[in-house]
């Protein structure tokens, strides 16, 4: 049971990492994005297949998941922004589709719907890191998150953090005080899209193998309700709330229940939870952080 | 290709189109009064065909094919219907109603949440398993010139028509369809108005599952019924809604007609890999997004400060 | 809100109470895990073979389970057909219950990644229907009770070459790695048997409507169409098929053997000649199984439920041998024990296992006339040529 505890808090750990690229985008550009999922899958394969062809580290796939999500996320970004609320959402759920469709179908580079598998472990300095003992996999995967969350934290209080803000509160008054909405936009989504990458390789390096199955419209949407449960515009809240939805999707086999509650229960309960969520705690556990502008040292 | 054969897929994506125009309608509908995608209107569909499924197997028992099956498939119709235009108005008064004044997200999820109930939910009372709706009349194809349709798909292109032409109808020349696009327009004015805008708002959730549930047994007798049948036609059906212009009753027939024929075309004429028809369909709803945002019958609106 | 946090909080502890009261006993019952879809679009075959295993382990237990005393215990996991779900479903069998042994994963995908972890773990896996050619591959840990790829698609291209006589055949499958690892299979000892497959079209999993590719398939003009895939897809492909007016036989795949394809396509099954499991000669034991599973469930078996009530009884009886030789479960000594299974009498056939832990079985080919399948024989490869067997 602790071991499974242990397996939680690595797929939080994943997840946590797309939910913070989901609250930059959402939370903080207040662009309602459903194509986590596309970004995630295109780290993963990209791990997976430098990793296996190509005999790459996986230190070495890891910048290229990055970036490629990046670059994807700007392709996408470029013109979708200009779309409204809504629209946005079709859209970008339409991408992730396209993603998982292609690569289900692209059978020479993807193997298709057999997916890559043997993809080989991490190492560092020699030492593998063992995804099956879990702890050092965890603990490279916490540091990960750190990472991300004091960079994110960051650039919350910067300029361009500031900038989002002003663009998801009034976007024409923002436009009006001469801010660039259309490149903070993109700069919002490439930086989500290359994070959800990185958690992808993660992923991959995690269960050793891909295959299109994993990369469904799904995890979009769970990864946007973690970012709304924890409560948004908040990175605290996004780790949270992924470590809340994670432990509901295995709180059945967590609790070793899974003889008496029927295996759509825990569907049946995160639909419950969406729904009661919005209505009593719109705003999520956590609420919107209210950042101190007063305090010195951040521009 | 042959002529023939030229035909056959334009006949395959006509018919297919009308399944999506028949979903579409319904998706607009809601989607035009209250600006709110509808993400369970796939799952009250499902729950229309098993609803449908059950009577008529109950109504039909062993009778052979016949005016009685033909009678008891609309007694069957008639009650998914009254009952998923029910089980509408209930999802709207519990899950959408408390959130009429939040921010655009929350009906959204709320919406996403309903739909895993539904789906899930079929799937712990029915099983998982594909159940035939049997055709209540005799399918026999009909061959017009090497050109074979069979008497469903008519019926599929018909009622979508006639579902079209009375909801623009009923929206354009009722009393309660004038209250609608006074909602649709503006709430808090229709509401001083003297709209009863919570009353607008259930009859549009009513009459839009009440739809969902047409189309639902329509497409089981072709397509099965099952738990999860929802999901993915419903998806390709909000495409539809979207390219049309989503709001918009013709827009959703036309875009639904428009994405069959371009997912069959793509892959029978322009040589696109058939796994790729996903892909044709979003795709398209991308580009269509990019050059007109409002979709292609849509109104486009002025942004107001 | 600290207040919301605290509920949550609480609902959490009391859900995690049994759980830590029943990890705190240690029960007498070994315990042996399932692991399929039991949720999501495939959920109908995880859930189909899970019947088997509970019927397996009732019936073992209801005749006085493992030394005629200790009753064995069945934990199902669902994988949701995807590979992230069905290693949390072995971390938490392997962890908290302890399993002996597993029967699963269902299907492809999410074999190779529990396999990796089975191996890695010591724990015996027996597959009842994951046929990659590869899946046996990942170590010795790792059995199953289907025949892979390899063997149905070498059987079935021969067959339909050198026995049916095709020269020319088309193909429409489901992008999921059944389905096309069966049509490369096929195709590949078609072809090597001299004929040609003149199409292959491919649908994504989900999709319901197939006309445009008939109509395709229909103009390329093969003398017969091969469909791999699962039952209710044949059923559409079928039945699709008879309303554009196509008059071409139809070959398929060990998916058409479960019996629900005749209630969902009805009659026009009529003339598609299948491969599927072996027929064992006048089987009592399968036709008791058929009523048992039927009767207690309401549907019949397919195929591959068939093998998960073999695979579990399998696991079930080297348990049993284990535990009269030792008076414990250990892992190894159940895996060696499985290893070591000769000619089995189970209710798909005679079973052994292969070196590298595949099935080593014949294939039966069948006929469908209107609605009942028709044995034609049984049959393997034996070096590229194909030998009846009876």
């Amino acid at each position: 049971m602790f071991n499974f505890f242990l397996l939680i808090l690595i797929y939080t750990g994943i997840y946590a990492l797309m939910a913070l690229g989901q609250n930059v985008i959402t939370g903080y550009g207040g662009m309602l994005s459903l194509t986590q999922a596309g970004f995630f899958a295109i780290g993963s394969y990209a791990t997976a297949i430098l990793a296996t062809r190509l005999g790459w580290s996986f230190w070495a796939t890891l910048p290229v998941a990055a970036i490629l999500s990046a670059f994807f996320g700007l392709l996408i970004g470029l013109p979708t922004l200009r779309l409204k609320g809504d629209y946005l959402a079709i859209a970008t759920l339409g991408f992730g589709e396209i993603v998982r469709n292609v690569l289900n179908n692209w059978d020479s580079l993807t193997n298709g719907p057999m997916g890559i598998q043997k993809i080989p472990m991490i190492t560092v300095f020699g030492f593998v890191v063992n995804p099956y003992t879990k702890y050092a996999f965890l603990a490279m995967l916490f540091i990960a998150v750190f990472i991300a969350y004091l960079l994110f934290q960051r650039l919350a209080r910067s300029r361009m953090g500031r900038a989002l803000t002003a663009v998801r509160e009034d976007e024409i008054a923002a436009q009006s005080m001469g801010i660039n909405i259309t490149k903070y936009k993109v700069y919002a989504f490439i930086l989500g899209a290359s994070v959800a990458g990185v958690a992808g390789s993660f992923q991959a390096a995690f269960t050793l193998s891909v295959s299109p199955g994993t990369y469904t419209f799904m995890v979009s949407v769970m990864v946007l309700c973690m970012v709304v449960l924890g409560g948004m515009g908040n990175f605290k809240a996004s780790i949270l709330g992924a470590f809340i939805i994670q432990l509901i999707s295995y709180l059945p086999q967590l609790t070793g229940l899974t003889a008496i509650i029927p295996p759509q229960f825990k569907q049946i309960l995160f639909g419950l939870i969406l729904v009661i969520m919005m209505i009593w705690r719109p705003q999520g556990l956590l609420g919107r952080e209210r950042i101190k502008y007063s305090k010195g040292g951040t521009r | 290709m042959g002529i023939a054969e030229f035909f056959q897929h334009l006949m395959n994506g006509l018919t297919l189109g009308g399944i999506y125009a028949l979903i579409a309608l319904g998706y607009t509908m809601v989607y035009g009064i209250l600006k709110f995608i509808n993400f369970a209107h796939g799952d009250v569909l499902m729950a229309g065909a098993f609803i449908g499924l059950f009577v008529f197997d109950w109504l039909r028992g062993s009778a052979p094919l016949g005016a009685w099956t033909i009678i008891a498939f609309f007694l069957a119709m008639v009650v998914s219907m009254a009952v998923s235009a029910l089980l509408g108005m209930f999802i709207e008064r519990v899950a959408y109603k408390p959130l009429r004044t939040a921010t655009r997200l929350a009906p959204l999820l709320s919406a996403i949440g309903v739909s895993f109930i539904l789906s899930n939910g079929a799937a712990w009372a029915f099983g998982t398993r594909s159940r035939k709706f049997n055709y209540p009349f005799d399918n026999t194809p009909i061959t017009i010139a090497q050109v074979v349709i069979t008497p469903h798909q008519i019926l599929i292109l018909a009622v979508s028509l006639v579902m079209m032409i009375a909801l623009k109808l009923f929206v354009d020349r009722t009393r309660m369809g004038k209250a609608m696009r006074a909602t649709s327009l503006d709430q808090p004015t229709a509401m001083l108005m003297g709209v009863n805008v919570n009353k607008v708002i259930s009859m549009t959730f009513a009459i839009g599952s009440a739809l969902a549930a047409v189309g639902g047994i329509l497409i089981a007798l072709d397509f099965k019924v099952y738990a999860s049948m929802g999901t993915m036609t419903g998806l390709k059906a909000f495409v539809a809604a979207v390219v049309g212009g989503i709001g918009n009753i013709s827009g959703a027939m036309f875009g639904g007609i428009l994405l069959g024929v371009l997912e069959t075309f793509g892959v029978a004429i322009f040589g696109i890999p058939t796994g790729l028809k996903d892909t044709i369909a979003f795709g398209v709803l991308i580009l269509i997004l990019l050059i007109r945002p409002e979709g292609l019958l849509g109104k486009v609106e002025k942004e107001k400060v | 809100m600290k207040k919301s946090l605290f509920v949550l909080l609480a609902v959490l502890v009391v859900f995690a109470f049994p759980a830590v009261a029943q990890g705190g006993k240690e029960s007498a019952s070994p315990k042996i895990g399932f692991i399929g879809p039991m949720t999501g679009d495939n959920a109908n075959y995880g859930v189909l073979s899970n019947n088997s295993a509970m019927l397996a382990v009732e019936q073992f237990n209801a005749r006085g389970g493992i030394d005629g005393k200790i009753p064995v215990v069945l934990v199902t996991e669902d994988s949701e057909g995807v590979a992230e779900k069905g290693l949390s479903a072995i971390e938490k069998l392997s962890s908290s219950d302890k399993i002996v042994g597993l029967v699963g994963p269902v299907f492809t995908g999410v074999s190779f990644a529990v396999g990796e972890r089975v191996q890695n773990e010591g724990i015996v896996m027996l597959s009842p229907s994951a046929t990659h050619a590869d899946i046996t591959n990942i170590g010795d840990y790792v059995f199953r009770t289907v025949v892979s790829d390899g063997l149905q698609g070498e059987v079935a291209g021969t067959y339909f070459a050198n026995v049916l006589g095709y020269k020319t055949i088309g193909v429409l499958y489901a992008k999921n790695d059944y389905s096309q690892g069966l049509y490369e299979g096929m195709s590949a000892s078609f072809v090597a048997n001299g004929g040609t497959i003149t199409i292959a079209e491919s649908f994504n999993v989900g999709d319901k409507d197939f006309k445009t590719q008939l109509t395709k398939i229909r103009s390329a003009n093969p003398q017969a169409i091969y469909i791999p895939n699962y039952t209710a897809e044949m059923a559409q492909i079928l039945e699709q098929a008879s309303q554009l007016g196509m008059r071409i036989p139809f070959l398929s795949c060990d998916g058409f053997s479960n019996p629900d394809i005749y209630n969902l396509a009805g009659d026009f099954t009529d003339g598609v000649i299948y491969v599927g499991p072996a027929k064992v000669k006048e089987s009592p034991s399968f036709a008791k199984f058929v009523a048992d599973y039927t009767s207690k469930y309401g549907v019949g078996p397919d195929s591959f439920a068939t093998n998960a009530f073999d695979g579990t009884n399998i696991l079930l009886a080297a348990m049993d041998k284990v535990y009269k030789a030792t008076g414990k479960f250990d892992r190894k000594a159940v895996r060696d024990e499985v290893a070591a299974t000769k000619d089995y009498a189970g209710v798909s056939g005679t079973i052994n296992f292969a070196e590298n832990g595949d099935l080593i079985a014949y294939q039966g080919l069948y006929k469908v006339n209107k609605i009942t399948p028709e044995y034609l024989g049984t049959f393997t490869v034996v070096d590229g040529q194909l030998v009846q067997i009876d």
